[in-house]
């Protein structure tokens, strides 16, 4: 494990004060999209395809701040679109470090040493610039529908690494995918340099052009274990191991669909990240109003059957973490030892 | 109950009543261009359906104006049908069209 332990204390704290407060149903890390406009277009994203006027606008600073104060979790994570071209990125960052936020800035780093060179950013324990990385070059230039990226993104890594930034990747997993170039993958990150990497299977956007490479349960399975059973030690995941382990197929868990509330233009998306169901003008009225019975692998419903991804599922691993002493054995076990 | 087709870019539909017009609301909420939302009246609202609420005690949708800042509701009672005038930001194959580039660069 990567995460720093002022990082993971800070976790820890909110996650026993929720259950302290007999809170049944918590977030832990809001998907904060201030825009919906990228400078690419990957054949796995259902996130952009809008007209022209809805790609124009973005949120104001206010909202987002205003976002953040309601649902209160203590990490942020900003997708979008590529928040980089928010041009308000430098002032929401800055804000919500002062609020002692632990942000995720998910970025293609295409701009990423622009950015830095115009002095937008300065490092803290607090940001994470969280690169979208799908493999070695020829996987990752694939799946962003663009070759050159790769290198673009690598060169940027290691400027923001030379910097003293926290540089983390993120990396999604589609069918076909060679476990043996992810594992060089693994190592191909690890020798730049970065903090850690984190990693899902895909999930299959409605909207996304490519309908054909998205990852079934059975298959996700078999694929994670082929890459991570003989995990090598200097590999180091960002995220928590029991959700490793879920991808492994060693959990049978149910999906939290509040554990990563996603808050854009639109507002309160219900029920998760990666459906649209619809919208709450509030965080209270989103956790009130959706019916999250409905959701989620073992509710049946046809769209969440094979969707493992890390928004609904990291959550419940965190909760299996914190929910009892055999669930935080599991996780100091493989925290120690390297091996999800 | 109203049959769309199977591109619903450009359809106006001919609603027959509320089913219909449940159903329509529903497709234009998955569209991803813009719609025109046609009153009982004759007025029109023209832009991206990105909400809407059956459950709430007067039903609504909400677009978003290409001219305005501000969302804008329509109650579901006062519309008479909705035409999905927009372009479908989604229809494509741009996966495959990028594959068959990519294989054509390197027969090149």
């Amino acid at each position: 494990m990567s995460v720093p332990v002022a990082q993971m204390w800070t976790v820890a704290t909110y996650v026993l004060g929720q259950r302290l407060r007999g809170r049944k149903r918590y977030p832990l890390v809001l998907m904060l999209e201030p825009l919906f406009r990228c400078n690419l277009a990957c054949a796995g994203c259902g996130k952009i395809q809008y007209p022209a006027h809805v790609l124009k606008r973005h949120l104001s600073v206010e909202d987002c701040l205003r976002a953040v104060d309601e649902c209160g979790t203590p990490m942020v994570s900003i997708p979008g679109g590529e928040p980089l071209m928010y041009p308000e990125i430098g002032r929401l960052v800055s804000e919500l470090v002062a609020r002692r936020k632990y942000v995720y800035l998910c970025t293609n780093a295409i701009l990423l040493e622009e950015k830095l060179d115009a002095g937008l950013f300065t490092p803290s324990k607090y940001l994470s610039f969280s690169v979208h990385m799908d493999g070695l070059r020829e996987e990752h230039d694939e799946a962003v529908c663009r070759e050159g990226v790769y290198d673009d993104a690598v060169d940027a890594i290691r400027e923001a690494l030379r910097r003293g930034f926290r540089v983390t990747t993120n990396t999604t997993l589609f069918e076909g995918v060679d476990p043996e170039r992810v594992r060089k993958f693994f190592d191909t990150m690890m020798d730049l340099g970065v903090e850690g990497m984190m990693m899902s299977p895909g999930y299959s956007y409605s909207k996304a052009p490519d309908q054909d490479h998205f990852l079934r349960r059975k298959r996700t399975h078999e694929l994670f274990r082929a890459i991570l059973d003989r995990p090598k030690r200097h590999w180091k995941f960002n995220q928590s191991p029991i959700f490793l382990q879920f991808l492994m197929g060693k959990h049978d868990f149910s999906c939290t669909p509040w554990g990563n509330p996603t808050y854009n233009m639109f507002g309160w998306q219900k029920p998760c990240y990666l459906l649209q169901e619809g919208y709450a003008k509030t965080f209270a009225e989103l956790m009130e109003t959706t019916e999250w019975d409905r959701y989620g692998h073992k509710s049946g419903n046809e769209k969440c059957r094979d969707c493992m991804v890390h928004c609904g599922y990291e959550p419940t691993a965190v909760n299996h973490t914190f929910g009892s002493l055999r669930g935080f054995r599991d996780t100091v076990v493989a925290t120690v030892t390297g091996r999800p | 109950m109203i049959a769309p087709p199977d591109s619903v870019e450009g359809w106006e539909p001919d609603v027959a009543g509320p089913a219909d017009l449940a159903r329509v609301i529903e497709l234009a909420f998955d569209y991803r261009g813009d719609v025109t939302v046609v009153g009982r009246d004759g007025s029109e609202w023209f832009g991206y359906l990105f909400n809407r609420s059956a459950a709430a005690p007067d039903p609504y949708v909400e677009l978003l104006d290409p001219a305005g800042d501000a969302p804008v509701r329509v109650r579901c009672a006062d519309i008479r049908t909705i035409r999905f005038t927009g372009r479908d930001t989604a229809a494509g194959k741009s996966y495959a069209a990028w594959l068959e580039r990519k294989a054509a660069a390197k027969d090149a």
